[in-house]
């Protein structure tokens, strides 16, 4: 008796949380599923649509546009991420000056809004009167058309989340690099090995799972690209900074097509976890 | 168990009294102010009171309306709809016929006149929204700058335009990039900055012309190709710079564009912004050399709606009633310099004293006799969207020439609207 009371107390222990992802995570997740067999503009009853919402996928090139946007966007921005917020971490890990301030003024972007920090950047990149364009040409070099080009659209876009963003990793990185033993590099030393070595041989593999950590969140955030070219862009020009994410609102939000948005919403949560699969993947089997 | 407590507690369902009307406006200081007046002017004489409050925040008005719609939460009147929404709502059921109310058409016949009466005439041939205000969309100028290079005020025709833009763009600092202009629109590609630029044109240069007419595409006409060969000139010959207004400081106040597209709100703020000594005035946008007739353009029409959670729409509409009569349209203009859209502006002696005292408001005025707002298509958003797409194509990127444009757009909105009858 003793021992069933003991049972009810742990499952009201638990219920909040229960409760929670049931009304939060598990019902929105099978009324999308729901929802991608239907056509649904909000305010009128759902009419049952079959398979209509995958065939109109299928044959959507802007669906396929945004995914190639996307994908491109994070080719730029892990490998930049991972670069920047490493290499920074390595320098304020070594015995610098002001190094407490580097690390939070590293970190400032971070907790600042998305939206403004992209509308800051918005006035940087001005083609006429952005700061960048006037140092460009002052150093006599030609104007670029950083959002209003298609080729640089995305890049731009990429370089400034990637500034917004780099302060967490660093500080992920600091603490993968402050657990690394001190003797492994008195050894590295007495052996002779240059700090290029150490760096190879000790460092990265002794910070494998932050790379990890840090490989996966990035492609996660970058996979939830919305607020920079929704705020920036809009999407364009011609589609060209169009990423999944806005692609979904914009059908759900602007056209009110959810069950398609649900659709979309479904197809690119499947394909994100793939991917996060095979980075895990190579990721343990490289290192 | 707290925790049960507390959601229960949280889902007390707020009950308003039997004899309550909600209204919500917009959320800016001067409608909010409009509708306060009226509501305390009505709740003091009715028993069956107002209960005001504006829109809830949300992304954006539509949104928390669409919410509202699901929760059955919508509030009985709804002042600030889109016209280009309402066919959608309507189609969903979700409105009150107003032409079923007995007084309601000759009221409106009245006020507006029998054009503003077929226009707001959903497909199936009811009324459901009631036609509040408008913001004609007319080119504001820089007169010192117009003066500057022979032009008395804003140039009304393609021509006058192009030559006006070769005279004023010009790279005044010798870096090798232009830094004055003829004017400027959003180079964004979202669909409702086409309201304000090539729909606008569109209109004035068809007399008022239809994107949509019984569910077909009719814009791929002599009329849109004209305006879209002369946007495209316009940004092929940097007399319209290629940048998103949100970058610097505003340019036309600068003096760095000489003319803007824009509606009656630029009045108070041009005023407050204005550097010294800086005149502009307004005057209609332009259209084709051959052009004959009254120049119309865009209205921007923002109307009132009564959803059909209402216990009570007669009540709600006889409280509508205050809000656009002269005494409130003239309230309406007064404090939000928005144009009611009541027929004869000019004419009506109530109106003279105001416009004596803000004599920036009569061009708009004026115009508000040719004006029009938006077809009843249920996917209007969506049609403007790939007119949008096609736009930035042709005329910002010069990707597509006008014709190919006009016809991509006329095929994927044939295809739209014909996938969208099917599945219906």
């Amino acid at each position: 008796m003793a021992k069933r009371k003991f049972k009810i107390g742990s499952y009201l222990l638990v219920s909040p949380y229960v409760l929670f992802f049931l009304i939060f995570v598990a019902f929105p997740v099978f009324f999308s599923f729901y929802l991608t067999f239907h056509k649904w503009n909000v305010i009128s009853p759902m009419k049952y649509s079959g398979l209509y919402n995958y065939e109109k996928m299928l044959h959507d090139h802007l669906f396929y546009k945004s995914l190639v946007n996307t994908l491109y966007f994070l080719l730029i921005h892990i490998p930049s991420q991972l670069i920047f917020s490493l290499g920074i971490a390595v320098i304020l890990n070594t015995k610098i000056k002001f190094s407490s301030f580097f690390r939070a003024a590293f970190f400032l972007p971070v907790i600042v809004s998305g939206v403004v920090v992209t509308i800051m950047w918005q006035q940087l990149y001005g083609f006429n009167s952005g700061l960048i364009n006037r140092l460009l040409t002052d150093i006599g070099l030609a104007k670029i058309g950083w959002l209003t080009t298609e080729n640089m659209a995305m890049p731009s876009i990429a370089i400034m989340a990637t500034w917004k963003n780099v302060g967490l990793y660093i500080v992920l990185f600091l603490v993968g690099l402050q657990t690394i033993p001190k003797y492994y590099y008195e050894v590295a030393d007495l052996e002779g090995a240059t700090d290029w070595q150490k760096f190879k041989y000790i460092t990265l593999p002794a910070i494998n799972p932050t790379i990890f950590m840090v490989v996966i969140f990035s492609t996660i955030g970058g996979f939830s690209l919305f607020i920079e070219p929704y705020v920036m862009t809009g999407g364009g020009p011609l589609n060209s900074s169009l990423s999944s994410v806005l692609y979904i609102y914009k059908q759900a939000f602007d056209f009110y097509h959810m069950g398609y948005a649900a659709t979309l919403g479904f197809t690119f949560a499947i394909l994100i976890m793939l991917v996060v699969v095979l980075q895990k993947r190579f990721l343990e089997k490289k290192y | 168990m707290v925790f049960i407590i507390f959601i229960f507690s949280a889902c007390h369902i707020d009950q308003k009294p039997k004899n309550e009307l909600t209204y919500w406006s917009s959320n800016n200081m001067q409608e909010i102010n409009f509708t306060r007046y009226f509501v305390n002017k009505w709740n003091t004489n009715h028993t069956n009171n107002i209960k005001f409050q504006p829109i809830p925040e949300g992304q954006s008005s539509e949104e928390v309306l669409m919410a509202a719609v699901v929760g059955k939460t919508t509030p009985d009147i709804y002042a600030n709809m889109w016209q280009g929404l309402v066919e959608m709502y309507a189609k969903s059921g979700v409105l009150v016929r107003l032409d079923t109310i007995n007084g309601f058409v000759d009221f409106i016949k009245n006020r507006c006149g029998d054009n503003v009466l077929k226009e707001i005439t959903s497909t199936d041939g009811h009324i459901y929204q009631i036609p509040w205000k408008i913001n004609p969309i007319m080119s504001v100028y820089n007169k010192k700058e117009m003066t500057k290079i022979g032009f008395q005020t804003a140039p009304r025709t393609y021509d006058s335009f192009l030559k006006a833009g070769k005279k004023f763009s010009k790279d005044t600092n010798n870096d090798g990039y232009i830094n004055q202009w003829i004017g400027n629109t959003s180079i964004k590609n979202i669909w409702y900055q086409r309201l304000f630029d090539f729909y606008a044109l569109y209109l004035a240069a068809s007399n008022g012309g239809h994107l949509i007419e019984n569910n077909k595409p009719v814009f791929n006409n002599k009329y849109a190709l004209e305006v879209l060969t002369f946007l495209q000139k316009l940004y092929k010959k940097q007399y319209f710079a290629k940048e998103n207004n949100a970058t610097g400081s505003d340019k036309f106040l600068a003096g760095q564009y000489a003319t803007k597209w824009t509606g009656p709100w630029d009045i108070s703020y041009t005023k407050k912004f204005k550097p010294k000594g800086f005149k502009f005035g307004y005057a209609p946008i332009p259209v084709p050399d051959s052009h004959q007739g009254p120049v119309f353009t865009y209205a921007d029409p923002k109307n009132i709606v009564i959803f059909n959670t209402c216990k009570k729409p007669l009540k709600a509409w006889e409280f509508i009633k205050t809000l656009i009569s002269e005494e409130g349209d003239l309230k309406l203009l007064s404090l939000t310099e928005q144009l009611p859209r009541r027929q004869n502006l000019e004419e009506s002696t109530l109106f003279k004293d105001y416009i004596k005292t803000h004599p920036k408001i009569l061009p708009f005025i004026k115009q508000s006799n040719y004006v029009y707002g938006t077809d009843n298509c249920e996917l209007m958003i969506e049609v403007l969207s790939i007119i949008s797409d096609e736009y930035e194509a042709c005329v910002v990127y010069d990707k597509k020439t006008p014709k190919e444009a006009l016809n991509a757009a006329e095929k994927a909105v044939n295809i739209l609207l014909g996938n969208f009858k099917s599945i219906n």
